[in-house]
């Protein structure tokens, strides 16, 4: 008993060391095949580097690393890694991982480790895209190229792989433009100093929505403003008081997520004007995906996790036989903010409305319960 | 308030030529608290000519009051909490953590994990009584590190705003959680969450009698002690704005009528288009909020020692008051405060979510500062923190009526505050 004990303890405070020490970081995926030798080899740092090496190189192929910013958030776990493991091992390829949990000094020394452990190519979700990259040069004139996954790094040499998130603007526009024309429109849009608002924003004008301050014949913009945090709270007093500036004379919303569109449709809900008003959103939050259903959000634009996952393994397996990235299939030039041209893949996004729910039904993206929970039988396909 | 802080205890003469100040003095009004109407008037005013008119209207005074509402529940209890010099950063969290909780019981838990189904009678109770059980837990979890442990309030807390809202990103794992119970969601207020015009004005008649019986009360009390009386014209004068301000407000109420889309969504296709709202279930619950927690700061052994703390906590100390006791209660009731402003803000939106009451403990730190609450102890009122929560969502309504950026609403509201707290120590330097 007393040595069980003082063995438990003996094991807490080992796995409390390694994660204080920064340069070790146990791999989140426990159950993965390869996590054992990663824990190992990340509890003792470079020392155990070489027998994690021997391990990849008996499992044929090349070992590739990924250094997620933050393991805790629930779509890593659930879609984006499954769909990188399947893509790896279908090329024989093995995964190797470690979490920043939401540091960027901790990132960088994770790039290290993943190299130092065998990796010939690394996947980053950046925590700092600017601050990892000192790391990613440096790995890339190791000769191990980079994977930004996800979010930007301002890294020439960099594949960049996402989601077009100005074409998830331009998705938005067109499907409320498809609803409502003319009129009065409200724009309630994210974090200002998320990129990504504007990129929204941008997309929107891409679809034939006028620009920041600007109005056309048909389409006047009686309310435009940035939401702090993208907080659902702060959308839905902005909401109500462009509602009262206008005297609800609001003919449809442009809303650039779907946490933001709950509290728009809450606002609109308190006039009787849910379901009136057409409200774009996206994520494919099950809640939204149940408005969707309901009627009362016309659209929300589905980014699948899983296609993002498929599609950086496949181009990290590429690059585990051909370094350079511009070789990788599908790939295009990108020009960054940074005004860096990057290589990158920049995956389509879907449109979900009241007609395709089946789709993300079928993906095993939601429930049919959730989706469906107070919808009228016979109303919406997908619910039946 | 009969008694505000301040009250001349030395006998004054009455005075000869009425000077401003004089009749203040004679009133006895608080004349920060008067200074904060001023500015209130000054605000809405202003905005309502620069919007055309936009501002003083029955709906958006309306809105205004409603969405003031959560931060003013907590910015009550941020006063005790300040006035005792400490403070409270997780509020924030905690109301994410509370308004997580509620929503998982009225969505999952109930209906579904324990198979009771959805919209039960007891649905709406038991949610609320269990999250404001977890909030006074919370709350006093962390008042009794601070209170017993001695650690300094500020990391307490500030480890509180991490944990808290940690654990809600964990077990909620980004989801939002909605729709929430039927009965649950009218404390969120909306047309169908208030009281309509008669409970509006029984509400009203219940104010006016309160503050005449208290005005009479107080005079009594102190006859029967042989304390200074005001003049009788004060009195009046005090007894008759009180009561304008109440039929004003509940005149602003019922005055703003059901939107007619709604109207007929709810009554049916022949409902009138009048039908007023009244005051809503949020702004009862504020305005219940305050008269207790005004009780118990000013008439409560409880309240008195939580100045007398921060007034002088040694002298406190040693008068035999268990300061320690005290100031773990200041955080039960934060707690309690932070669950009920949960149940407030999940209602509204209908749903929880992660971001839920994020940054929110500024808000509530602002609101009981520029309500005249001072850091160095001991000074404070709950009203003031109550006005202080509808100036800060004044400027923002407002604002955002003039199609304000959200940057510049933060360096607006960010000015006001260092503006408005300037003011007030010079001010206090002044007539010291």
């Amino acid at each position: 008993m007393v040595n069980r004990k003082l063995g438990a303890i003996a094991a807490v405070a080992a796995v409390v060391l390694a994660a204080c020490s920064g340069s070790a970081t146990p791999s989140p995926s426990a159950a993965a095949p390869s996590a054992a030798a990663s824990v190992a080899a990340a509890s003792t740092a470079p020392s155990a580097a070489p027998s994690t090496a021997a391990a990849s190189a008996a499992a044929g192929g090349c070992t590739v690393g990924v250094s997620w910013n933050n393991y805790q958030e629930e779509r890593w776990a659930k879609w984006d890694e499954p769909a990188i493991k399947a893509a790896l091992a279908a090329a024989g390829d093995t995964y190797i991982s470690n979490d920043a949990k939401s540091s960027a000094e901790t990132q960088a020394t994770n790039v290290e480790n993943l190299i130092s452990q065998g990796a010939k190519v690394v996947i980053v979700l950046a925590q700092d895209g600017v601050a990892i990259k000192p790391s990613v040069d440096s790995a890339i004139s190791q000769g191990v190229p980079v994977i930004a996954y996800d979010r930007l790094i301002e890294s020439p040499k960099a594949l960049y792989i996402t989601f077009d998130n100005v074409l998830v603007g331009k998705l938005q526009a067109q499907a409320v433009l498809a609803q409502v024309s003319k009129g009065n429109f409200a724009v309630i849009k994210g974090n200002k100093a998320d990129a990504n608002a504007d990129f929204l924003r941008a997309g929107m004008v891409q679809a034939g929505f006028p620009d920041v301050g600007k109005s056309t014949a048909d389409i006047k913009i009686v309310g435009e403003t940035y939401t702090d945090n993208w907080d659902p709270a702060n959308a839905q007093k902005e909401m109500e008081q462009i509602l009262t500036a206008n005297n609800n004379k609001v003919d449809a919303v442009l809303s650039e997520n779907d946490g933001m569109a709950g509290g728009v449709v809450a606002a609109l809900a308190a006039q009787g004007l849910a379901g009136k008003v057409p409200v774009s959103g996206q994520d494919g939050d099950a809640a939204a995906l149940n408005r969707i259903a309901l009627g009362t959000q016309t659209v929300d634009v589905w980014k699948d996790a899983r296609l993002l996952g498929k599609a950086a393994g496949e181009a990290a397996a590429q690059l585990c036989t051909n370094p350079d990235v511009t070789k990788v299939t599908g790939t295009a030039p990108f020009v960054s903010p940074g005004k860096n041209t990057l290589t990158s893949i920049l995956l389509t996004p879907q449109a979900i409305t009241k007609d395709n729910l089946n789709v993300v039904l079928d993906a095993g993206w939601i429930a049919k319960a959730a989706l469906c929970q107070g919808v009228k039988a016979g109303s919406v396909p997908a619910c039946g | 308030m009969p008694e505000a802080i301040g009250v001349p205890s030395e006998p004054v003469g009455e005075p000869t030529r009425r000077s401003l100040r004089s009749i203040l003095f004679s009133l006895e009004v608080d004349t920060r608290l008067l200074g904060m109407v001023v500015a209130l008037a000054v605000i809405w005013v202003g905005f309502d000519v620069m919007s055309g008119g936009g501002f003083l209207t029955t709906r958006n005074l309306w809105n205004l009051s409603v969405q003031s509402s959560s931060i003013a529940v907590m910015a009550t209890g941020m006063v005790l909490i300040i006035v005792s010099r400490n403070i409270d950063l997780s509020v924030g969290s905690i109301l994410g953590l509370t308004g997580y909780v509620m929503a998982m019981l009225q969505a999952v838990w109930i209906p579904t994990s324990l198979g009771l189904g959805f919209d039960q009678p007891y649905t709406w109770i038991l949610a609320l009584a269990i999250g404001i059980a977890l909030g006074a837990a919370i709350g006093a979890f962390q008042g009794f590190i601070i209170a017993y442990g001695g650690v300094p309030a500020f990391i307490v807390t500030l480890g509180g705003l991490l944990v808290w809202r940690g654990l809600v990103f964990e077990i909620q794992q980004g989801q939002t959680i909605s729709p929430l119970d039927k009965t649950f969601a009218l404390l969120g207020g909306g047309p169908t969450g208030s009281i309509g015009d008669v409970a509006s004005w029984v509400v009203a008649l219940v104010a006016c009698v309160g503050i005449v019986y208290t005005l009479i009360a107080s005079r009594r009390r102190r006859q029967r002690y042989g304390f200074q009386l005001r003049a009788m014209w004060a009195e009046v004068s005090v007894g008759v704005s009180g009561v304008v301000a109440v039929l004003a407000a509940v005149w602003v109420a019922t005055h703003y009528f059901w939107p007619p889309l709604l109207a007929i969504q709810v009554f049916g296709p022949n409902a009138r288009p009048d039908i007023p709202v009244g005051i809503a279930n949020p702004v009862l619950i504020m305005l219940g909020v305050t008269l207790v927690i005004t009780f118990i700061a000013t008439r409560r052994r409880f309240g008195r020692y939580v100045y007398a703390i921060g007034g002088n906590p040694d002298a406190a100390e040693l008068a035999g008051i268990n300061t320690r006791r005290t100031l773990m209660m200041t955080y039960v009731l934060m707690g309690v405060l932070c669950a009920i402003s949960a149940a407030i803000q999940t209602a509204r939106l209908n749903s929880a979510v992660t971001s839920l009451g994020t940054q929110n403990e500024l808000d509530v730190i602002a609101a009981a500062v520029i309500g005249g609450t001072s850091f160095s102890g001991g000074i404070g009122t709950i009203p003031g923190a109550v006005l202080g929560a509808v100036v800060m969502q004044s400027l923002r309504s407002g604002m955002l009526l003039l199609r304000v950026d959200s940057p510049i609403q933060d360096i607006v509201v960010g000015s006001v505050l260092v503006a408005a707290v300037g003011l007030d120590t010079i001010i206090r330097r002044r007539s010291a």
